[in-house]
């Protein structure tokens, strides 16, 4: 019984933290969007327009709900909820913390600790794409049409060396768990480096985070929306809490990205050098873990932000271009270089 | 013709792209920590760029900005239009109203010209701010001022009367907002004759009259004195 009491306070505490963070976060990518062009932003609802999210949903919930006469009606309904819903379960084998003891109870900070976390992302991650391509098949516009097929070929490209550069990471530390990756990233390597992924792995940080750009949609990647060339892509035909779907759903990716950035290669809840862990008790060693990753999940999150409003949108030929010739020889050549050092090393 | 395209040979570093795209994030760095520090200074006023308008009005406008109208007064309080009708005259919009009065006996220290507009109405509705009613006047009685808050809640509100320009006058003097009077265009003296047939001559003279009437009343003058 307790058990599951414990797992549904985690289910659902996780499922609001993220959604909160994805609701913040639009409020952070317009201001900081405004102070990098140099004028203040959304600043009128509450102290620094803090609430612009609150009057965002307010107005998208109270919009009027239309489907466009042409529309394939199931196919248009569908869209939205085949994006969001995994948007929004991907993050259930991502930590957020240690371990925190209470009453005597060990409980880990993370909904599941599956042992086959990657695939359960990588799983997740693409299925993301048919709520894409479904709305913009079933809007019946060109625009949107286009929008979905791009989505659907980017996607489909970036996966691979997604997945190969995650391959290089398990080479590395013998294992699928996210949660026994973040636990072996403790300590220092070769004595002066945190022991984090990115030292282990900085190729396929590069390789991780540019395809990881790339399945979400997000500048320099962002063909499938393009607002100044197919009018916001697979997208345009919707409106009210449909697209509000489609947004969050695109902000719960960013956390999610940031968060398995964060586990794999910036050492999840440690920090440098220190072991926090040895002096703290029980119950305020997870809250300062929680905190300590989410700081760091923050920071991505603003990095998201600061290369959107820095790079261009590449051309379509030149991300497809960048995914199968750049990419994937590079990732490829990541794990040739890995595979060679641990069997040489161990 | 098109400007040919030179091709640019890219150093490696240039091509690997990743440099390059930190070289621009430490661009937007900048910009956005510039701007953050500037968000915490007191004062509607922060980001330099922006004026957060309502609260923030310290904008400076230009002093020769096209603005609401008004009908000024010379030095001893007199109206100075002299209800010639050119401004209705040339207005592209054709909204103002003028009604000719001539003075009386008595009234000399009421209206600077002999003739007075017993009316005068600026439609702001039809007014395009071209200015052109100002740079036409002979005694530069209207003039365009800074106001640039229009917004009004009636038709009627928007339509300017005699009353209402004088106030806006009224308003600008007190707060040392006048427009600075108009330069004057230096006369050139005019080149010397050379002979020609007379019809010829007194055609260029009249066609150069008129052209300068538009933009120097006292050129106007001038010539008109060297005809005679």
């Amino acid at each position: 019984m307790d058990d599951w009491l414990i797992a549904i306070i985690k289910v659902v505490g996780i499922w609001v933290w993220v959604l909160l963070i994805a609701v913040v976060m639009t409020w952070v990518e317009r201001r900081g969007a405004a102070l990098i062009q140099d004028r203040p932003g959304p600043n009128r609802a509450g102290p620094f327009g803090l609430f612009q999210p609150l009057a965002d949903g307010i107005k998208l919930f109270t919009k009027e709900e239309i489907i466009p006469t042409n529309a394939q009606k199931l196919l248009y309904i569908m869209g939205p909820l085949l994006f969001s819903l995994p948007a929004f379960s991907a993050y259930a084998v991502v930590p957020f913390g240690d371990k925190i003891i209470l009453g005597g109870k060990e409980i880990i900070l993370q909904v599941s600790d599956v042992n086959v976390g990657f695939l359960y992302i990588l799983a997740i991650g693409s299925m993301g794409v048919y709520g894409v391509i479904l709305g913009g098949w079933g809007s019946n516009n060109k625009y949107s049409i286009l929008g979905g097929l791009r989505s659907t070929a980017q996607m489909v490209s970036y996966e691979v060396p997604l997945g190969l550069a995650l391959l290089g990471i398990v080479f590395v530390y013998g294992t699928f768990s996210l949660r026994d990756i973040s636990l072996a990233q403790q300590g220092t390597f070769l004595g002066f480096l945190p022991n984090w992924g990115i030292f282990k792995q900085p190729l396929g940080f590069i390789l991780f985070i540019v395809a990881a750009y790339a399945e979400a949609n997000r500048v320099p990647f962002d063909l499938p929306e393009a607002e100044s060339e197919i009018v916001s892509g697979y997208h345009t035909e919707y409106g009210s809490m449909r697209l509000g779907l489609y947004l969050f759903g695109e902000y719960v990716n960013l956390v999610t990205i940031s968060g398995i950035i964060v586990a794999l290669y910036f050492g999840s809840w440690h920090m440098p050098y220190i072991d926090l862990g040895a002096y703290l008790g029980p119950i305020s060693w997870g809250i300062v873990s929680f905190c300590i990753f989410f700081l760091k999940v923050s920071f991505f999150l603003w990095m998201f932000v600061w290369v959107r409003w820095t790079l261009p949108r590449f051309r379509y030929d030149q991300v497809m271009g960048l995914g199968w010739r750049g990419l994937i020889p590079l990732a490829l050549f990541n794990i040739f270089i890995t595979a060679l050092f641990i069997q040489l090393t161990v | 013709m098109a400007k040919p395209v030179v091709k640019k040979e890219y150093t490696l570093s240039e091509r690997i792209y990743l440099w390059e795209i930190l070289k621009g994030m430490k661009l937007t760095w900048g910009h956005f920590w510039f701007n953050f520090k500037a968000c915490w200074r007191p004062g509607p006023h922060t980001i330099p760029t922006c004026w957060q308008y309502p609260e923030d009005r310290t904008r400076e406008i230009s002093p020769i900005f096209r603005g609401e109208h008004m009908l000024q007064k010379d030095d001893k309080g007199r109206e100075m239009c002299i209800a010639c009708g050119m401004c209705a005259k040339i207005c592209p919009a054709k909204c103002i109203t003028i009604k000719k009065a001539k003075r009386k006996e008595g009234e000399e220290d009421k209206y600077a010209g002999k003739t007075y507009p017993a009316a005068f109405e600026v439609d702001l509705l039809r007014c395009i701010f071209c200015g052109f009613c100002q740079d036409v006047c002979p005694k530069e009685a209207i003039v365009l001022g800074q106001e640039y808050e229009f917004a009004r809640y009636t038709k009627e509100e928007c339509l300017l009367d005699k009353r209402k320009l004088l106030l806006n006058y009224r308003r600008a003097k007190e707060e040392g907002k006048l427009r600075p009077p108009r330069k004057r265009v230096p006369v050139v003296p005019a080149p010397p004759k050379p002979e020609k047939a007379e019809g010829a001559e007194a055609k260029e003279g009249k066609a150069a009259a008129v052209g300068k009437a538009k933009k120097k009343p006292v050129a106007k003058k001038k010539v008109a004195e060297k005809e005679e």
